[in-house]
């Protein structure tokens, strides 16, 4: 099926994951994303390990490929007036642009939202920033890691209560922004649809940040007291990881009609978990290492799939803590049709995550178009489109403009 | 229901619980839609699950939990009915024939049970869209089992990347993809509109917890693919260095850093006042730096553990360092960027007038054109006269009845047990 977003352009000018990623959740319902990148070097992403195969080549970042998913890509420098050039005139065909340059600096490039919307009022322009457009912090430098501290998720989430703060994997504070960001030119579009009229929206990274824990600043604004991380620290039955024989799994008390040592007792056979003092969770926190002795040596002894199948016959609740590999290689996964495949020129042929959802049994990834490789798309837009030759290119080349 | 907001006209039913769902629909509610939470008198977890003032639930707990004003029913209403009871279920299925989304949170099946799967309700009215949210989907070896965030946290790979360097796999978050699932729920929901709008046809979405966070994890997924290890470094990077967290002055403060050029690293010495082992070779290069990180981090922490985080922070980023205190939720609350920026929201619920004025966090993206606030926050079952009135053309008799009967409630069971 065509994809839902089909009939709309977006232009991609952004220099981090969450820029990326936004633009990637909208290319993935089908909207024409065009990634703009600097000529030559491109976006720092393509640079950064690891890579595919283990040879660093710009096309095979596995963040790169893995962001950039149903995009097209040209080269333009908009720091240079033939570059700027171009890019206003895309600008007048496009739905959305995503930007993360340092607040202001698109203004002083010409390429504001003022400028932009006087030629194309409908334009949605999306600046997706660490700290936002405004405020003491605007002109902040920040990455996933200072996102993730000054959110406050840092401090509260991940970590254990008796070690320094540790932060989650894989950048997810980007991801976070990325998703709110894509509501955000949802709910625009909506507007638009009414009034005609776009507008300038401001998503900030760190602000995704703190509304994403299950709120750090309303319990506390509640109780006074500060959220702190640890959560899972002494909890066998909810919360640590326990080996087995393929892999780790955790547990939880749910599922148990609130008799959660019976159930377990009788699952894994081993009538120790009926001792009175692990009724309670408090009693199973306090004696913890105990309890981890008699649960983690029958754990042990069961395969993860094993252990999936038969703790779901019985209505408990598990999780596997499954590795990338377990993942990819998951049978329900596999059913359900999640991962699409696409083969990369450069890359070569992976299965890649779908959105997440599916529509009347339908991926809604709607295309499958890999990455684009730098400036793959220049003939194709550039002169397919806005009408310039191919020694128009080469001039342009030449002058590293794109 | 914000005033005049762009979903205004939009009606959302909800059978929603904990934390992902109701996530998800409050896009749509801050939006201007108007989204009914279709709640049960016999399940009042969420109502139960806090946070109270002080920690202590009062009089009117049910309408006191911090966590309905921040996700719960914040801009929904509330019609507190049976629905597994006949009469509730009829008048559900009128509310339907006036709805544009209906939305789910059971596990598969439980919908089909009540009468309430897509196809049913679907040919009441063609045009509804049907979202159920699940862990794992309608399909596949594992569409039957249960789930807590923090279990699909571990099912989709993120637990298992997420750890100190050298240290066991560690959960990301208890509630992390309850948020990421929210927020794809409220894309989908949106998608779903936006496509209603061109064909006029209702559709049926099955989004799940794990496949939300497996495509929050797409690197580490194609990785997998050829055999490429991701080692867990706890706030450590792949190439950057320093990247960590630092100890600050004072109990439990910290300070993270990050350098990303030879540029951002002579700043660094020269804040640091150039200390001579600096200087060496061993940290003179990216590629050197990284080699001998964990000696760096050490002489960098001993440096920021003499110092106030906070305003350390803001020295290093005059100097054009990204750096930024590990910030408590007193800290944030207090934090004067997001003042300045508008970006807490205070809120005195009057349904709740024992709790008084808290702060919640706001949305962080801001559109001069879809303004959002707190409107109202909906007690258990506060709209129940009005939703069965206007919608379902209920007579205050009928009414009357379905609550001596036992299908709606305006408050809990005398016999409920208190939180």
């Amino acid at each position: 099926m065509p994809g839902i977003l089909s009939e709309l352009r977006v232009l991609e000018l952004t220099h981090r994951p969450s820029g990326a990623y936004c633009a990637k959740l909208l290319a993935d319902q089908g909207a024409d994303t065009i990634k703009v990148e600097p000529p030559g070097w491109g976006d720092q992403a393509r640079h950064e390990p690891p890579f595919i195969d283990e040879v660093p080549h710009p096309d095979r970042g596995t963040s790169y490929l893995a962001f950039n998913t149903n995009k097209r890509g040209i080269t333009l420098d908009v720091e240079q007036a033939a570059g700027r050039e171009l890019f206003e005139r895309l600008a007048a065909t496009a739905d959305i642009i995503l930007e993360s340059y340092s607040p202001g600096r698109l203004a002083e490039l010409g390429l504001g939202y003022e400028q932009l919307s006087q030629s194309n009022p409908g334009l949605i322009l999306v600046s997706i920033t660490y700290f936002g457009q405004n405020g003491p912090y605007a002109n902040d430098h920040g990455d996933d890691l200072v996102a993730q501290a000054m959110g406050g998720y840092l401090y509260a989430v991940t970590g254990s209560a008796s070690q320094p703060p540790m932060g989650t994997a894989l950048e997810q504070m980007e991801i976070t922004a990325a998703r709110n960001g894509a509501v955000a030119v949802m709910a625009a579009l909506f507007r638009r649809g009414q009034s005609g009229k776009g507008n300038h929206i401001d998503v900030s990274t760190m602000e995704a940040a703190v509304s994403t824990p299950s709120g750090l600043i309303h319990p506390y604004t509640y109780t006074g007291r500060n959220p702190h991380r640890g959560g899972s620290d002494g909890n066998v039955m909810d919360g640590m990881h326990l080996p087995t024989l393929d892999g780790e799994v955790t547990l939880t008390t749910a599922g148990t009609g609130g008799r959660p040592m019976e159930a377990w007792a009788e699952f894994l056979e081993e009538p120790g978990l009926l001792d009175p003092k692990f009724a309670s969770r408090g009693g199973r926190m306090e004696h913890w290492e105990e309890l981890h002795g008699l649960v983690a040596p029958k754990l042990a002894q069961w395969n993860n799939l094993d252990l999936m199948r038969e703790t779901m016959a019985r209505g408990l609740v598990v999780g596997l803590v499954q590795t990338p590999q377990q993942v990819v290689e998951s049978p329900h996964l596999e059913e359900r049709g999640f991962f699409v495949e696409m083969d990369h020129a450069e890359a070569g042929p992976l299965k890649y995550p779908g959105s997440g959802f599916f529509i009347d049994g339908e991926n809604a990834m709607a295309s499958a178009r890999p990455a684009p490789r730098l400036g793959e798309h220049n003939v194709e837009i550039l002169c397919g489109e806005l009408g310039l030759t191919v020694r128009d290119l080469g001039l342009l080349r030449a002058a590293r403009a794109i | 229901m914000a005033e005049k907001g762009i979903l205004d006209g939009v009606r959302v039913l909800t059978l929603e619980q904990v934390h992902a769902l109701p996530w998800g629909t409050g896009f749509l509610a801050d939006l201007g839609a108007d989204v009914i939470r279709v709640e049960s008198p016999d399940h009042l977890q969420d109502r139960k699950s806090g946070p109270f003032p002080g920690g202590t639930a009062g009089e009117e707990w049910w309408n006191e939990a911090g966590n309905l004003v921040y996700y719960g029913t914040r801009n929904k209403r509330s019609l507190c009915m049976d629905v597994t009871n006949p009469r509730g279920k009829e008048v559900f299925l009128k509310l339907v024939e006036k709805a544009d989304i209906v939305t789910d949170n059971f596990r598969p099946g439980t919908m089909q049970r009540f009468g309430f799967d897509h196809d049913s309700l679907s040919a009441i009215n063609p045009r509804i869209i049907t979202l159920s949210s699940t862990a794992y989907g309608y399909t596949g070896p594992w569409r039957r089992a249960g789930s807590r965030a923090r279990t699909v946290d571990a099912a989709c790979g993120l637990s298992y990347l997420t750890g100190y360097e050298g240290g066991p796999s560690q959960r990301a978050s208890p509630n992390y993809m309850d948020h990421s699932v929210g927020n794809n729920v409220a894309y989908a929901l949106l998608l779903a509109l936006y496509q209603r709008a061109r064909t006029g046809k209702g559709m049926r979405v099955d989004l799940t917890m794990l496949e939300t966070g497996v495509s929050s994890v797409g690197p580490a997924i194609l990785e997998a693919q050829r055999d490429i290890t991701r080692d867990r470094l706890g706030c450590a990077h792949w190439w950057k260095a320093p990247h960590n967290v630092y100890p600050a002055r004072g109990d439990d403060r910290w300070i993270v850093i990050v350098v990303s050029s030879d540029t951002e690293w002579e700043s660094l010495k020269e804040a640091m006042g150039r200390p001579q082992w600096a200087e060496g070779a061993k940290f003179a290069t990216a590629l050197a730096r990284w080699q001998n990180r964990h000696e760096l981090d050490e002489l960098i922490g001993n440096w920021t553990s003499q110092q106030d985080d906070l305003e350390l922070a803001r020295s290093l980023q005059g100097l054009g360092i990204a750096a930024g205190s590990a910030m408590t939720a007193e800290d944030l609350v207090n934090d004067y960027h997001l003042r300045e920026r508008g970006y807490l929201w205070e809120f005195a619920n009057p349904q709740a007038p024992a709790v008084g004025s808290r702060v919640f966090a706001g949305r962080p993206f801001k559109d001069p054109g879809n303004p959002m606030s707190i409107a109202k926050v909906a007690g258990l079952g506060e709209d129940n006269e009005e939703i069965l009135a206007e919608l379902a053309g209920l007579s205050p008799a009928e009414i009357g009845k379905l609550e001596s009967e036992g299908v709606v409630f305006g408050a809990p069971r005398p016999d409920e047990p208190r939180p």
